[in-house]
């Protein structure tokens, strides 16, 4: 049993499980809350509960004092919902989200490639426009599969009327399992979204470097055809990691941007090419291509990442150790069953990293 | 259309931090002339990031709460004789220590966030500091209300503030407070709002708040609860400094690391007093000292660094040796002030045989190889009627001001000493740490008021041990010091206990 819980102002949704604090569904899960203490004595991780039921758990009388209960506030750290929840946290909303509303949706599957050996893409027409941005995922529900699926969009917002999603198979997998070996042209799944943070922020104007390891290719995909088709002069440059060239894919759609627009830059990096791929780029590990492009020295631009989190933590370190710093850095982590669930200490140093 | 609600943001911006103006004819440069000395750049004021959020309005709807609500238990737990629910009257000698040595340092705490709050170019800084300051008096204040209780009925509360600034073992805390508030603004705030508050101030609430409601002593615990409520905003704030600093200026870099090695290190020795509180003043054990710094530093900590390794930022140095004095420094400390017991402000005893058996358990590798050996000695002598005083005046390490009292973490038998000599003196120290410290800034340390020193240079009174004692620290010998067997503490406690 476990409960969706929204939290505005940004509209993040997240699952909380039956006796679970929502300040750890919230981290699990991506979802930066303001926190310090962790058990109901500090009062920094202090929200306003707008709809339902909530049990606020071992707060301390001064850190939640009784005029707030009454007034629905809650800790955190502490509550644990006890139906759906609509909560308002003290988070910014960046200037650049649209926070276009998340609705359900019928997709019809029009079409499906072998991108890779291990990736799919999978076309869907939607029943009506999706307004979303760049960069943003929706959930997939699969049948025979309880709770929905995440996965980014890989068109362009121009394109709302379809859904372009790259499913790689997870080993054990059961929803892409699914995805890669019944899903059929013709068939109909329901979709919601648009959902994330995750989104080009346009109304910075410093040159972009994106990150994309394995399926993570989607949503950098989006953002970067979107720039282009906008006629968008800055510098973008993607990098993207894959283990050899089979698995590197939409190589040719990415060599032909780089050929039309003088500030687009591709770089691929395999950090195990076959024998008879016979590579001639880039070998090692994405962030390294990134950390050897740039000489190790990020100041003046924004980076995208998007993938698997060993990929993204690497490339974490080296932006910063190349002094581009948090709030110049967004990401979205792919965690599937193989990543299970961290149970690493985190520190408050970091809001979204 | 209804006006749109402000948001926090917002809110915080317009009806509180921005309070700013531009300095139209002043140099700015000039209004804030601590802001360059110590080699901090600051290329961009604006990408300070609010630690916190409140809005005046709120914070003092907020604190006035509190207080009501805190005062209603003191209220209750004096008229209810609250002093005859503490687990045990050793239990009382925490608070006597607590009160002399830590309380007042939240009263320097006010006193440096003041001084900083006025020193930032940025409003955003100098509002948080002020904001904090105005927390540390209301800590220091209640702190002394919850503890005021105790006076009426214990030796050894009358004088705190006089004896703050006088008695040997509380010139470590004070040594620690002065220093940072006597090195430029930046390094205060990493020295206090980063090390101490953040990395180090769980190992200091954890066995004050839980060790207070272990021993039944609500007034603390509530207290503790009130400061703790307050404490998140100085936490936050430390890791915005540390963030600010770091991201500010590739030169920073050094610089802060230096500071965090320096005060990770003073912050350690300083906690050796609260370690020996949590495994021999609390009659009723919360968890020991080695456990306590596996969780809130080892674990907690681990993580933190782990994440400011992308800053380029490393462990504090002596971290190692840190690991392994988790195993002997409440031990040896206790002991000392055991055997200086006579010299204390508050009374010292042999540990139970239960609490002797709790340490033997809790310190498997070291206590029986140590430390037990002492003890049973000192419970020999005593049942012999020679309770063991020593009379000689301590050798004071010249940067912690602690007693000459840790070992080698390689030799545990072997008192570790260390000399550096400047401008023809010779200097003393206690561990490596110290004397890096020391090394680094030597015209500051060679000014250290080093109480045993003063004493020998005539200018704490005398002649005699017991004239300092009496007349200089103001102790009521035979009621204040000595051990808590016979003590008039005890016995008073045993007459309530006898009317039951």
């Amino acid at each position: 049993m476990s409960y969706q819980v929204t939290i505005e102002p940004t509209g993040d949704v997240i699952e909380v499980e039956e006796g679970q604090t929502i300040l750890d569904a919230a981290l699990r899960q991506g979802v930066w809350l303001p926190f310090a203490c962790g058990h109901g004595t500090c009062a920094t991780c202090k929200c306003q509960v707008l709809e339902g039921d909530v049990d606020i758990g071992d707060a301390s009388p001064f850190a939640l004092m009784d005029m707030e209960r009454d007034e629905g506030k809650i800790l955190a750290c502490c509550a644990k919902p006890e139906s759906d929840l609509v909560i308002e946290a003290d988070i910014d909303v960046d200037d650049d989200f649209a926070g276009h509303p998340v609705q359900d949706f019928n997709a019809e599957v029009i079409a499906i490639t072998n991108l890779s050996p291990t990736i799919k893409g999978i076309r869907f027409r939607l029943d009506r426009e999706m307004a979303f941005q760049a960069g943003q995922y929706v959930n997939i529900n699969v049948p025979g599969v309880e709770g929905s699926r995440a996965f980014s969009i890989a068109n362009p917002p121009s394109q709302a009327g379809e859904l372009e999603l790259h499913v790689r198979l997870v080993p054990g997998g059961a929803a892409t399992g699914w995805l890669h070996q019944e899903l059929a042209v013709g068939d109909s799944l329901a979709v919601s979204g648009p959902y994330g943070q995750f989104f080009t922020r346009k109304s910075d104007s410093k040159d972009v470097i994106f990150i994309a390891g394995g399926s993570g290719l989607s949503s950098p995909q989006a953002m970067l055809l979107e720039l282009l088709e906008e006629g968008d002069t800055r510098q973008m440059y993607l990098f993207q990691g894959a283990r050899n060239v089979s698995e590197l894919y939409n190589r040719e759609l990415f060599e032909q941007l780089a050929a039309e627009h003088d500030n687009f830059h591709y770089i691929p990096a395999l950090n195990a090419p076959e024998a008879g791929d016979n590579w001639q780029g880039f070998t090692g590990f994405v962030h390294d291509a990134v950390k050897a492009h740039f000489n190790g020295k990020f100041e003046g631009h924004k980076a995208y990442l998007c993938g698997p989190p060993p990929m993204i933590d690497a490339a974490i370190t080296t932006l910063m150790q190349g002094r581009l710093f948090e709030r110049d850095i967004h990401m979205e982590r792919f965690f599937t069953k193989a990543d299970g669930a961290s149970d690493q200490p985190r520190s408050a140093l970091f809001r979204k990293i | 259309m209804a006006a749109k609600k402000l948001n926090l943001k917002d809110k915080y911006k317009l009806l509180t931090r921005d309070l700013d103006w531009e300095f139209s004819y002043e140099d700015r440069k000039k209004a804030f002339p601590y802001e360059d000395f110590e080699g901090i750049k600051i290329n961009d004021w604006s990408k300070w990031e609010d630690p916190f959020r409140l809005t005046m309005d709120a914070y003092w709807k907020y604190q006035a709460e509190k207080e009501k609500k805190l005062y209603a238990i003191f209220d209750a737990s004096s008229q209810h004789n609250g002093h005859l629910n503490v687990s045990d009257p050793r239990y009382i000698n925490a608070i006597k220590l607590f009160l002399t040595g830590i309380s007042p340092l939240e009263y320097q705490a006010y006193q440096g966030f003041a001084h900083v709050g006025r020193q930032f170019g940025g409003v955003g800084a100098r509002v948080a500091c002020q904001m904090q300051s105005i927390d540390e008096l209301r800590h220091v204040q209640t702190q002394v209300h919850a503890m005021s209780q105790y006076n009426k009925y214990f030796d050894g509360f009358h004088d705190w503030t006089h004896m703050h600034d006088r008695v040997w073992y509380l010139s470590v805390p004070k040594s620690f407070f002065d220093d940072a508030r006597t090195s430029g603004p930046f390094e205060f705030l990493v020295a206090i709002s980063f090390s101490f508050e953040y990395v180090l101030t769980n190992l200091v609430f954890v066995p004050f708040m839980s060790g207070a409601a272990h021993n039944g002593d609500m007034a603390t615990v509530t207290f503790g609860f009130s400061a703790q409520s307050d404490e998140a905003r100085h936490m936050t704030l430390g890791l915005e400094v540390i963030k600010f600093l770091l991201e500010q200026d590739e030169g920073n870099v050094a610089i802060v690391q230096k500071w965090i090695d320096k005060w990770f290190w003073r912050g350690c020795r300083l906690l050796s007093i609260v370690g020996m509180m949590m495994d021999y003043m609390l009659p009723n054990k919360v968890m020991s000292w080695k456990e306590a710094w596996e969780v809130y530093f080892e674990e907690a900590g681990g993580a933190l660094f782990k994440d400011l390794a992308r800053y380029g930022i490393r462990m504090p140095q002596y971290a190692d040796i840190v690991e392994k004095e988790k195993e002997h420094v409440s031990h040896q400390a206790w002991w000392t002030f055991y055997t200086y017991g006579h010299a204390a402000g508050f009374h010292t005893w042999i540990p139970t045989d239960a609490e002797l058996d709790w340490l033997s358990e809790k310190y498997p590798d070291t206590f029986d190889k140590y430390y037990r050996p002492r003890w049973e000695l000192a419970k020999k002598l005593e049942s012999e009627g020679k309770r063991i005083y020593n009379n000689a005046l301590p050798q004071l390490c010249n940067t912690c001001q602690i007693p000459m009292l840790f070992t080698e973490m390689s030799e545990p038998g072997q008192i570790a000493y260390r000399v550096s000599e400047y401008k023809g003196d010779k200097y003393h120290f206690c561990s490596d740490g110290c004397q890096h410290i020391f090394e680094e800034e030597p015209e500051k340390y060679v000014q250290s008021w080093l109480p045993a020193h003063q004493i020998y240079m005539g200018n704490c009174g005398g002649p005699d041990v017991p004239d300092i004692l009496r007349d200089y620290y103001h102790f009521n010998l035979g009621a204040d010091n000595l051990d808590m067997k016979g003590s008039p503490d005890e016995q008073r406690w045993n007459e309530w206990k006898k009317q039951g």
